[in-house]
């Protein structure tokens, strides 16, 4: 085999050649972990929502609570169904709850954008795993308090800690601040359902229904018996569905971030394919020699891919420092877009764990194989004496 | 310089692969980033092309999500300067197994083709739908996309309201590349009458009035006039600009703009290291025939002209292909089939042109350094280097 | 003689090169052999017909016609891999341009054929030295390329072809870049090599004082090897 010594410092004796392909490679890298950190961060934010057991009732053809209403005499009927689980008091694990809009501006913007604001009672909160006040207080019930996200807090007006913000004709005032692990809660607000209810004139009915099944089996149950039941005569979908449902709807941003990757690994193929030729054809005596010597084409073939690889793999690596150093310079790199499923505010991080930058890195590998292959095979494929003769 | 124009050339064309690759680098991602930047100002370049028809949308002044009185628009109707009004009710219902939406709007049959004058309708499909409550109108791209022509019925199934609507196709509208076509238009009272049927309560909502104003100078009287009228009223209410009000979807999208943004600064950053790099490749090889233009007699000046012209000519080359093609490409292709609501995208000029300067630059900055040093070889040492 | 005793045998030998659609013979129907522990010089006219003999006897070029057996294998037999690993058993080369990587010292350079042997990492070390030392380079072993002088270069290319103890050893202009002084160390090393240790040298050159080195020269006419006489060629000149 050609000795790798060989490669490594030839890679080094081009020093600025070599240097500038790894910096391309390592921006192209760098581009596509954002736009792969987009897309899994915005999936991770509606996969955390969903519990395997719980079940989301709605009324019949609506596909976010926002748009659905269950009265409450049907919500009575909904929870003296069998198969609710129950808490350790013996407690349903049953929550009613009501969703509406807010109309409120990101904090340095004037126009103002649909956040959704949770009406709940106590039970809500142990359907929601991992959520906890992290500041301030929980909100009292019978108040017009609210409590929180962080990352909504941080990112509208009004939603600050003892801020005060405006839902329809009402005033709430923020209370305290959660966290919740990720997930879809963490774009919303909450307050008392009753008190909602009556600030926009909705008493007697709610958004929805969340209802934590006793076990697989009961959960299936509990849909069908929604479903079928004519007195009741309301959808009831697993949580995962509605939330693998308005993940479907983003297929825009979807098709930008794969657009954004896909052209950007076609461009650095040319550039590393570039490199490698002006590479080759200043070697075309060496290689000769090597051939002459009786090294054979295999050998000089993979001796070129490798340099190839390696350059990319120095890119790649460059490029997930890079995006990694942009996350902790930043704290986290947290941002908002719109939920297309529900056309309102969906806050949420990119993401860029170990899956998304071996996304990157063995897209930098692709590079390097495809960018290195033709330039590696011309070098194989010039005859020997050829090669000899060149200048 | 002209007269050395096809020296410039064939020198660019002497290492075929590499100036190929090198122009096939520099185009890609000029593609891309041309896409990315029309991508952005996309919806505000639609805006801009309606403003000749000077349209006001009004709703709730809590959003979208507030119920605009239907009862509003008589009132808007009688204002001074208001040429024509129409509601626009979006129904959002799902069709079939669809997960992915469409823009279903309850409307006024009679006047929604006024106050969008550009939209072409055949007259006898326009009368047949206002004479049928449970007709609808198409738009020309939707009803390819999902195969739908006259006659057809569209089932509705209620979604934000309780109310299935089973709706016919009584026709087609068309219009120009700039304008949506992808709307399904129905009779907001046929939608309406069923839910004040069933006496539910955000019944009677028109979503949002879209009026004309007759003279583009009486547009922001219109609206100050407007939002006076109802402010002390249950449902006080805000007007935009259609430009604003495209605007404020955009806004939602937040702060994905800035990443792309970014995006599009680390390919054309990157893409300058490749061209650079190219070039100096390029240089490296040709050291003796430098060293002997210099010995023939020419200027520093002029070999370092000579080198950037070059590396411009790629430059320019691999943005012909990028920029222009990429324009070229949209509009050969239609977008919406795979990204439903987008519109019809394409490139405008500007943006292609601004693309190809970016390219051209691009080239310049990249053949500086390398152009520089070229211009710097020493004569002696130059025609040393022997084979 | 016997056939043993043949290092390079040439055996109705045709060769042509293809320019414009012309053909131009290089050789034709030539035979040849070449004795163990010869040392032959061949002359000719510039170009590439010269080197066509060499190329033949490393099996880097087939003939048209004929075969070119060497060291007993006929080289039109093996395929172009067996080709490869032939050469790095039994050939040593030196070229013009020496040849070396840039990138690797005087003693990487020279260990780079035994890379392809089946030698352990010191056995190959202990070669190289050896080699180094007979061409009385081990002070620079670890010197780049770029740190010796064009004669020191060529040696460093002589112990590398020497490396693998090869059968024949073909040298290409050895002296053609080289100054009158180092023109002369490397042909008396090439000279001792074939006299002390035997070893078979076909060297191609136009240098007649490279050429008087050898045993006996060889003079490419009209597409065939004629023995020739230094001086008579001299003379005529």
């Amino acid at each position: 085999m050609v000795p790798l010594k060989y490669n490594l410092r030839s890679l080094r004796a081009r020093k600025v050649g070599s240097l500038m392909t790894v910096l391309g490679v390592g921006m192209v890298v760098w581009a596509s972990i954002f736009a792969f950190g987009l897309s899994a961060g915005l999936d991770k934010t509606l996969e955390i929502a969903a519990h395997p057991l719980d079940v989301l009732v709605l009324r019949k053809g609506a596909t976010s609570e926002a748009v659905s209403g269950v009265s409450d005499a049907v919500a009575r009927d909904v929870l003296a169904l069998p198969g609710i689980a129950t808490d350790g008091e013996g407690q349903p694990l049953a929550s009613r709850e009501l969703v509406v809009f807010g109309y409120l501006p990101r904090r340095g913007q004037t126009q103002p954008v649909n956040v959704t604001v949770r009406g709940v009672e106590p039970v809500a909160r142990q359907l929601r795993e991992g959520m906890r006040i992290v500041a301030g207080r929980d909100f009292r019930p019978g108040l017009r308090e609210a409590v929180v996200s962080r990352a909504m807090s941080a990112r509208f007006q009004g939603l600050g800690l003892d801020e005060e913000f405006a839902v329809q004709e009402g005033q709430f005032r923020v209370v305290g601040l959660f966290e919740a692990g990720g997930g879809a809660v963490e774009s919303e607000v909450w307050t008392d359902r009753n008190v909602l209810a009556q600030t926009v004139n909705r008493t007697g009915s709610m958004s929805s229904l969340q209802l934590r099944a006793a076990s697989a089996a009961a959960q299936e149950q509990l849909v069908n018996r929604v479903k079928a039941d004519e007195q009741i005569d309301l959808n009831a979908v697993t949580e995962a569905q509605y939330y693998a449902d308005q993940a479907a709807q983003s297929g825009l941003l979807k098709i930008v971030g794969g657009m954004i990757a896909f052209f950007l690994t076609i461009g650095a193929m040319f550039a590393v394919a570039n490199t490698m030729y002006g590479a080759i054809a200043s070697r075309a005596r060496e290689i000769g020699t090597l051939r002459a010597l009786g090294f054979g084409r295999g050998s000089i073939l993979m001796a070129f891919l490798l340099e190839s690889l390696v350059l990319c793999g120095l890119g790649a690596a460059l490029g997930c420092l890079g995006a990694l150093a942009l996350q902790a310079a930043t704290g986290g790199l947290r941002t908002g877009t719109m939920n297309p499923g529900t056309f309102t505010e969906l806050a949420f991080s990119f993401d860029f764990g170990p899956r998304v930058l071996l996304k990157g890195a063995l897209l930098a590998m692709a590079m390097g194989l495809l960018g290195g292959l033709m330039p590696a095979l011309r070098a194989v494929r010039m005859k020997v004496v050829d090669a000899l003769r060149e200048a | 310089m002209i007269k050395y124009l096809p020296l410039i050339v064939r020198n660019v064309f002497r290492n075929k692969i590499r100036s190929l690759f090198t122009g096939a680098s520099i185009a890609v991602s000029l593609f891309l980033v041309v896409t990315l930047y029309a991508l952005l100002t996309h919806q505000d370049e639609l805006a801009e092309a309606s403003k000749v028809h000077n349209r006001v949308a009004v709703m709730h002044k809590a959003g979208l999500s507030g119920q605009l009185p239907i009862g509003h628009l008589d009132r808007v109707r009688s204002m001074p300067a208001v040429q024509v009004a129409a509601p626009m009710s979006w129904f959002g219902g799902n069709y079939r197994e669809e997960t992915v939406q469409f823009a279903q709007f309850g409307t006024d049959p009679q006047t929604i083709f006024k106050v969008y004058e550009e939209l072409e309708i055949p007259p006898d499909q326009l009368a047949a739908w206002q004479k049928d409550r449970t007709g609808c109108i198409v738009g020309s791209v939707i009803a390819r996309n999902k195969g739908w022509k006259i006659g057809d019925r569209i089932p509705l199934q209620g979604n934000i309201y309780p109310v299935d609507l089973e709706l016919t196709v009584d026709g087609i509208y068309d219009g120009p590349s700039t304008v949506d076509r992808e709307w399904l238009l129905f009779h907001f009272d046929y939608m309406d009458q069923a839910l004040q049927e069933m006496r539910y309560p955000t019944a009677g909502n028109a979503g949002i009035v879209m009026l004309r104003t007759t003279t583009a100078e009486q547009v922001p009287q219109v609206m100050r006039a407007i939002e006076d009228a109802f402010a002390s009223s249950d449902a006080p209410v805000k007007s935009l600009t259609e430009k604003q009000f495209a605007q404020s979807f955009t806004e939602m999208f937040g702060n994905v703009r800035g990443f792309i943004r970014y995006t599009s600064l680390a390919v054309v950053s990157a893409l300058l290291c490749v061209a650079a790099n190219t070039m100096a490749m390029s240089v490296r090889e040709r050291t003796r025939e430098i060293a002997l233009l210099k010995a023939i007699g020419f200027s520093k000046p002029s070999v370092l002209t000579m080198f950037l012209c070059e590396s411009v000519l790629i430059g320019l080359v691999g943005g012909v292909v990028g920029a222009l093609g990429g324009k070229l490409l949209f509009s050969l292709v239609d977008l919406s089939t795979v990204a439903p609501g987008l519109g019809l995208f394409y490139i405008p000029w500007g943006t292609a042109l601004w693309g190809l300067a970016l390219a051209s630059l691009i080239g310049l900055l990249s053949g500086l350094v390398p152009a520089w040093r070229a211009a710097q070889i020493s004569v002696i040492d130059g025609l040393r280097k022997v084979v | 003689m016997p056939q043993d005793d043949v290092v390079v045998e040439l055996a109705s030998v045709s060769k042509g090169f293809w320019r414009d659609k012309v053909e131009i013979p290089v050789l034709t129907d030539t035979t040849l052999h070449i004795p163990r522990g010869d040392f032959v010089a061949i002359m000719g006219p510039s170009g590439s017909g010269k080197s066509t003999l060499l190329n033949l006897c490393a099996g880097l070029d087939r003939p048209t016609t004929g075969r070119v057996i060497v060291n007993g294998q006929d080289l039109g037999e093996l395929s172009e891999a067996r080709l490869a690993k032939w050469r790095s058993e039994n050939l040593g080369f030196i070229f013009q341009m020496y040849n070396l990587m840039p990138v690797l010292t005087a003693q990487e350079n020279v260990e780079l054929p035994l890379l392809l042997t089946p030698l352990s990492r010191a056995e190959r070390r202990r070669q190289a030295e050896t080699s180094l030392r007979i061409v009385g380079l081990s002070d620079r072993a670890d010197h780049y390329p770029r740190q010796l002088s064009g004669g020191q270069e060529q040696r460093v290319a002589i112990a590398r072809a020497l490396a693998n103890d090869p059968v024949l050893l073909l040298a290409d202009e050895p002296t053609g870049n080289l100054d009158a002084a180092s023109a002369q160390e490397v042909l008396d090393l090439l000279d001792g090599l074939n006299q002390q240790f035997g070893v078979t040298i076909i060297m191609v050159t136009h240098d007649p004082k490279a050429a008087r080195r050898a045993k006996r020269l060889l003079h490419l006419e009209k597409g065939t090897f004629v023995q020739a006489d230094i001086e008579a060629l001299e003379a005529a000149r």
